[in-house]
């Protein structure tokens, strides 16, 4: 489920989007049967229609506030996570580190393994080689390790 | 090295399977012969000082360590499968090997000294374990984890401490002896807190489920059947110290409601590892209450019958949260009788024993469980916490049946599962061998005579009533469902306090924190910036401050006085110094 949207960063129209998504994502949790499930959605996609073609400002805020607050308070304790995304079991269980992560190692940590390091610096230089006879020589501004 | 043949797994497997093998034999022979031994070992000897190390092998202990053997060792063998992506693959062998060497260490120690050993090797190593995924949820759950047993540990150094004052730490030999004392009240009752921590009792439940961001193949083995049985192992050991004290009474409610809210909150939960943990807990329950009824045979049988099915249990859930791309969660799934079937074969085995069906390996420990606690003289409500967790226990295991098997697939529109992990399902089928089994050869075994049990017809069936009326309610709430009303929404409050376990994972981590950072913060505002601080150090200051003034005006005005003091003293001690006094 997302996060909260910043106040004053997103439009109404958004607000109401992700408010809506994340209804949606809510009855997800509570209907587990896809056919319950999409009667339900079609019955909050009423909800949200009925309030569509509201032009007071006032009155439209006023509504969103309303529905945060409802969906604030019928939050499944057990959302219905995807495993590797944000909240689920699986998230961020692997991390591999990325290959930049070995040229920051000291000089002693590397002389363990010197033949690797050897090898690894002529392959950085053939590669950039490689690089720069496709694309051009690199622009320095854009070097970050 | 994984797709060696005989790579680290295999080597573990055939060294634990073995041993477990070879530990059956012995238990055979001890129990034939009624042989106990009792060896020490002495390790070290200086200057009549020796390092004892006591080791004692009965039926019991040569029994527990072939299942933990057992159960290790093919739990060694899935996991070449299951963790065969893995990166460190040796760390997570050697982890478990460390958890089986300390797990040892506490059964065969007859010396409160070395089950600390052993005690704490299993906290930190199921810690190391937990934390195994190194994501956030993995470290908080650790966290919660260690913590929870670190409790259990001080208690029990704080009963080395106590037993300091009976002359030995070998409690076994002065179990009877001690009992007269009434100074052994609190040792019993630490000891009792102690085993309540690591089983899981009811101020402490909230860390097993949590523990479940483990790897599935460490919550086979560590949090269902060993881990969490080594406090009532412990119990059992200190059976004697416990009779008739008043904390005991105290346990059997305690577990009993552990039992009751772990049978309430499986049914609420969806996380498929996490329903199997509140099931274990609801077992655990069930021993620890049988065991505070004053009958630890049968919280031992209990104790091995459960750990066979309910390892089996957690590995059929890890052939599944492998197969479904690390969802664990079960409104993802469905239907997967007709892709997997050989797990789901071994699934519904591990479950109906679970339930007690007739003839499988928890029928015969529950069904005797609840035969005595029908027999015995307890109140009405404990007689009733047994039976709803009965009902309770059929009701989570149909709702699980009904989403797993039973209901449509859920998942992605298109995806393949298979039963071709032939790894996992070979050790899976030695557990359901013994899920099979193991009931009813224990039962023989164990037992030199039979309960004579006498009940009239219907309290004789009432566990079959009570099962029969929980499994369909499990069949009819899991399945009618939703199409007009959410029961969920309509009881909001009451399910989220149910499900959540009675808000204890709430008590025991944000619930610890924050009042005693408040309670620290009033302390701070009002001793350490207050009175202390007016007291102490500003207080010092100003006493300093008032007889230096009054010092001052001494040595200014009288000057001779100080001088005649002196001549005084010095007087004095030229008498002292003459006359030798």
């Amino acid at each position: 489920m997302a996060h909260l949207p910043l106040l004053g960063v997103k439009t109404h129209s958004q607000k109401v989007c992700s408010l809506y998504k994340r209804a949606l994502r809510n009855l997800e949790a509570y209907y587990d049967r896809r056919n319950v499930y999409r009667y339900q959605a079609v019955l909050l996609r009423d909800r949200f229609d009925k309030n569509a073609k509201v032009t007071d400002m006032r009155k439209a805020v006023e509504l969103l506030k309303e529905g945060e607050n409802e969906l604030f308070m019928l939050q499944h304790p057990i959302p219905r996570n995807f495993a590797t995304s944000v909240g689920g079991v699986a998230h961020e269980r692997v991390v591999t580190p990325p290959d930049w992560v070995i040229d920051y190692w000291h000089p002693l940590e590397k002389a363990h393994y010197p033949e690797y390091f050897k090898r690894r610096e002529e392959r950085k230089k053939e590669f950039i080689a490689m690089w720069e006879k496709e694309y051009g020589p690199a622009d320095k501004k854009d070097e970050k390790h | 090295m994984n797709n060696m043949k005989y790579s680290i797994c295999f080597i573990s497997f055939i060294f634990l399977f073995m041993m477990s093998m070879l530990n059956f034999i012995f238990m055979i022979y001890f129990i034939m012969n009624k042989l106990v031994i009792l060896l020490e070992w002495e390790i070290i000897s200086f200057n009549s000082i020796s390092i004892v190390m006591s080791i004692l092998l009965d039926w019991m202990s040569l029994l527990f360590m072939m299942f933990v053997f057992l159960i290790s060792s093919v739990v060694i063998y899935y996991s070449k499968s299951y963790m065969s992506s893995e990166l460190n693959l040796m760390r997570f062998i050697i982890l478990v090997l460390l958890f089986v060497f300390s797990m040892m260490l506490l059964i065969i120690s007859p010396n409160i000294i070395s089950i600390l050993l052993g005690w704490d090797g299993l906290g930190l190593v199921s810690y190391c374990l937990v934390i195994y995924y190194q994501n956030l949820k993995s470290y908080n759950a650790g966290m919660l984890t260690a913590l929870s047993n670190r409790i259990g540990d001080v208690l029990i150094l704080m009963v080395i401490s106590w037993m300091l004052n009976y002359g030995s730490w070998n409690y076994i030999f002065y179990l009877e002896f001690m009992n007269n004392d009434w100074q052994m009240k609190f040792v019993s009752s630490m000891i009792i807190m102690a085993a309540m921590t690591k089983s899981a009792q009811i101020p402490f439940s909230s860390w097993l489920p949590a523990a479940m961001a483990a790897p599935t193949p460490v919550s086979a083995l560590v949090h269902s059947s060993t881990l969490v049985t080594a406090g009532v192992y412990l119990l059992i050991r200190f059976n004697m110290l416990l009779l008739d004290t008043f904390f005991l009474k105290m346990l059997l409610l305690l577990s009993g409601l552990t039992m009751f809210m772990a049978g309430i909150s499986a049914n609420y939960e969806f996380d498929l590892k996490k329903i199997i943990a509140l099931s274990t807990l609801s077992q655990l329950g069930l021993m620890m209450s049988i065991l505070s009824m004053g009958m630890p045979d049968l919280a031992f049988f209990h104790l091995l019958t459960h750990a066979m099915f309910k390892a089996l249990l957690f590995m059929c859930a890890g052939v599944i949260i492998h197969l479904m791309n690390d969802m664990q969660d079960i409104r993802f799934m469905g239907g997967i009788s007709m892709y997997i079937p050989l797990t789901t074969l071994c699934m519904n085995i591990s479950n109906m024993a679970l339930c007690g069906i007739p003839f499988l390996a928890g029928f015969y420990s529950k069904d005797l469980v609840l035969e005595m606690v029908n027999f015995s003289t307890f109140n009405l409500s404990i007689f009733f916490l047994f039976y709803l967790s009965t009902g309770l226990t059929m009701f989570y295991s149909f709702r699980l049946v009904m989403y797993l098997m039973i209901n449509d697939y859920n998942l992605m529109s298109i995806y393949n599962l298979y039963d071709e992990d032939y790894v996992m399902l070979k050790s899976m089928f030695i557990l359901l061998f013994m899920s099979v089994i193991s009931g009813s050869f224990l039962n023989w075994m164990i037992f030199p005579y039979p309960y004579m049990i006498y009940l009239p017809f219907n309290m004789k069936m009432m566990v079959i009533y009570v099962s029969l009326i929980g499994g369909m309610f499990g069949y009819l709430v899991s399945n009618m469902n939703i199409y007009s009303v959410n029961k969920f929404i309509m009881t909001y409050n009451l399910s989220n306090f149910l499900g959540m376990m009675w808000f204890m994972p709430n008590l025991s981590t944000y619930g610890l924190n924050y009042y005693f950072l408040k309670f620290s913060q009033n302390l701070v505002k009002n001793i350490d910036l207050g009175w202390s601080e007016i007291y102490s150090g500003f207080g010092m200051m100003s006493i300093m401050k008032k007889n230096s003034v009054l010092y001052n005006i001494y040595q200014m005005n009288n000057f001779k006085i100080y001088l005649f003091s002196f001549v005084i003293w010095m007087v004095i001690i030229l008498f002292m110094m003459l006359f030798n006094i």
